[in-house]
């Protein structure tokens, strides 16, 4: 039998969950490996990031949809992936 | 288990899934012939016996040289596992100034040193190759394509194995052949896929590596730690090494590159197979020999051994393939031994088939569940309408590659230097042909049963018709020890018998059920259709 309906989201909370799983959970998975290869050995990031990105992107995926809120997880995912990314977004205003 | 999460696993699982499934099916179908490209090649070609490392590599060089000054040019011979013939590649020169032609990528036959070009010697184990990862779509589209359909499949592999996660093994022993259809395509959704997602989440993971790490990954790290430079890093990677300037001063005596060779057998020993030599800025003082082995698969599962010479024979730079290897290496070389199925001989390719052919089973009945789990007296007959026609032209064009490679197989032997045209062309013509007519009969059954009986019948040809073509029967193979054309042969007769045997069991299965429910049939009425 399919999944019961009363569980699954309204129209506009499935869109933004699927951007925010598709998106934001790419957004994140990125901006974590970027701000690792700062500090940690380049190569071993490197290389790790072959098969970790899409794991945590995936598994980000699956939080995105399982979140009570559309709104609430895209402001998480955004707020993590900006602080990720702050030093490069640091870099490209002030240098 | 949390009934919220469970319905949002269960949805998301469904929806990624059914998106996914046609493109899917295409990359497990042909992926798992895939594993066999060299050996069909050697089949369609009748080229038996592989090259394994065994090379003249001076000889080759000469007759590469008659066809291209090789000044200032990078040559590079790397033959692949099982394979009968090299594949060279001879870049532009350095030399801008006398030596202006272009260079090319050809392959060569290490016995009677012909070259033929990609277009030419362009044969079916290359074709169903890159149609599993959609190469035949304009590029760079179709490879994004079957990388993001593999990402969504990793998805949908982890959802559904949050699904079962409770049953995972009580439903593991669970298989019901008896039961109604529905019963039977979930045990076999189930069972099948906890027993291969371990196989199935290292592809879907390898895959999205392959096909959409560079736009995704590659390029926003470039970006921010490489100052926008690919070459520094590809150089932290560890691949780089190539490019450096020419010093525009020939080398004074000839090259024997068989020298460089055997320096490095001697160095590594008996065990290890060279599959690659390359010469960058051939001729110059600045000359460079790369050497790459790999160990003995039985000593070793991941290994890369590299040997630099200059032009003068000293060592620039010296990895023994049997040292023992770093975290890095081992994942750079794992991601694809994992992928190719390459360790472990034809025991490991067999098994991966086997696995990749139950992908398909996974998927098809995926798509059978989905249907009739919504084929119900409450849903809107337009939306059963639409769910019918949709599952209708998957199964149809799914199911028709099966007869369709089949058919590939036999026309290829038919006429084996048909190139890449001839190829194109009678595969996707067939396949066209096909899928419309058993779209157009709308009756899921019917596909499914004829789709076996048709392949499991042309499958069983293909063996005959390479005996009559080359007279290279099973058993003259087998007496001459012709490894990869028996393997081919056989493979199909086992197909052959194995969807035999399916299309038996379809049909019996079919009757017994029309006996038991008379036929109160409205068109959309799926589940007496099936």
């Amino acid at each position: 039998m399919p999944a019961n309906k009363k569980y699954l989201s309204s129209p506009g909370q499935k869109v933004l969950k699927v951007s925010a799983a598709l998106l934001g959970g790419y957004m994140v998975t990125s901006a974590l490996h970027l701000f690792l290869l700062l500090f940690l050995d380049k190569k071993t990031v490197l290389v790790t990031m072959f098969f970790s990105t899409y794991i945590l992107w995936a598994v980000l995926m699956i939080f995105a949809f399982l979140a009570k809120s559309g709104w609430k997880i895209w402001g998480w995912y955004l707020l993590i992936s900006l602080i990720f990314f702050s030093p490069f977004l640091y870099r490209m205003l002030f240098r | 288990m949390n009934l919220r999460n469970y319905n949002i696993y269960f949805h998301t699982h469904t929806i990624s899934g059914i998106i996914i499934t046609a493109v899917l099916y295409v990359i497990f179908f042909a992926g798992s012939f895939s594993f066999f490209k060299q050996e069909i090649s050697n089949w369609q070609k009748d080229t038996p016996g592989a090259v394994n490392g065994n090379l003249n590599y001076d000889q080759i060089i000469d007759s590469v040289g008659r066809k291209y000054n090789l000044y200032g040019r990078e040559v590079s011979l790397y033959s692949q596992p099982h394979s009968a013939k090299v594949n060279v590649y001879v870049s532009d020169s350095k030399d801008t100034v006398n030596n202006k032609d272009a260079g090319s990528f050809f392959y060569l036959n290490p016995q009677t040193f012909t070259m033929q070009d990609y277009q030419t010697s362009y044969d079916l184990g290359e074709f169903l190759y890159r149609l599993h990862f959609l190469a035949q779509i304009k590029y760079p589209v179709g490879y994004y394509l079957a990388g993001g359909v593999a990402f969504i499949f990793l998805f949908a592999l982890l959802t559904g194995l949050l699904v079962h996660w409770q049953k995972i093994v009580s439903n593991f022993y669970i298989f019901r052949p008896w039961e109604k259809l529905k019963t039977v395509w979930t045990d076999l959704h189930t069972a099948l896929g906890v027993i291969s997602f371990p196989y199935m989440f290292v592809f879907a993971v390898t895959g999205a590596y392959f096909l959409i790490s560079y736009p995704l990954f590659t390029k926003p790290v470039t970006a921010t730690h490489f100052n926008g430079s690919q070459d520094s890093l590809y150089a932290a990677l560890g691949y780089g090494g190539h490019d450096f300037e020419l010093e525009n001063k020939r080398v004074g005596k000839t090259i024997h590159v068989n020298d460089f060779v055997k320096q490095a057998k001697e160095k590594w020993g008996s065990g290890v197979s060279i599959n690659h030599v390359e010469v960058i800025n051939y001729g110059d003082q600045s000359m460079q020999v790369h050497i790459a082995g790999l160990a003995d698969m039985k000593k070793k599962f991941t290994s890369s051994g590299e040997l630099v010479f200059d032009a003068e024979g000293n060592i620039l730079k010296h990895t023994d393939p049997s040292a023992s290897s770093s975290y890095t290496d081992v994942v750079q070389n794992l991601i694809y031994t994992l992928h190719f199925g390459s360790y472990g001989g034809y025991a490991t390719k067999i098994l991966y088939f086997l696995l990749g052919i139950s992908g398909c089973v996974v998927i098809i009945s995926g798509v059978l569940i989905w249907l009739v789990a919504r084929d119900k007296k409450n849903i809107p007959e337009k939306k059963r309408k639409f769910n019918f026609w949709l599952a209708n032209i998957y199964l149809g064009i799914c199911l028709s590659m099966f007869p369709v490679t089949a058919a590939a197989f036999i026309a290829v032997k038919l006429n084996p230097e048909g190139g890449m045209s001839y190829i194109y062309k009678f595969y996707f013509l067939t396949w066209l042909v096909m899928s419309i007519l058993l779209v157009a009969r709308r009756d899921l059954y019917k596909t499914n049963r004829d789709c076996m009986l048709a392949g499991s019948l042309i499958g069983i040809c293909v063996p005959v018709v390479n005996g009559m073509m080359t007279g290279n029967w099973i058993w003259n193979s087998y007496k001459n020890g012709y490894h990869d054309i028996l393997l081919i042969d056989m493979f199909w007769i086992m197909v052959s018998v194995g969807a035999f045997i399916c299309w038996r069991l379809i049909v019996k299965k079919h009757e017994k059920n029309a006996a038991l429910t008379p036929a109160t049939a409205p068109a959309t009425n799926v589940a007496a259709s099936l």
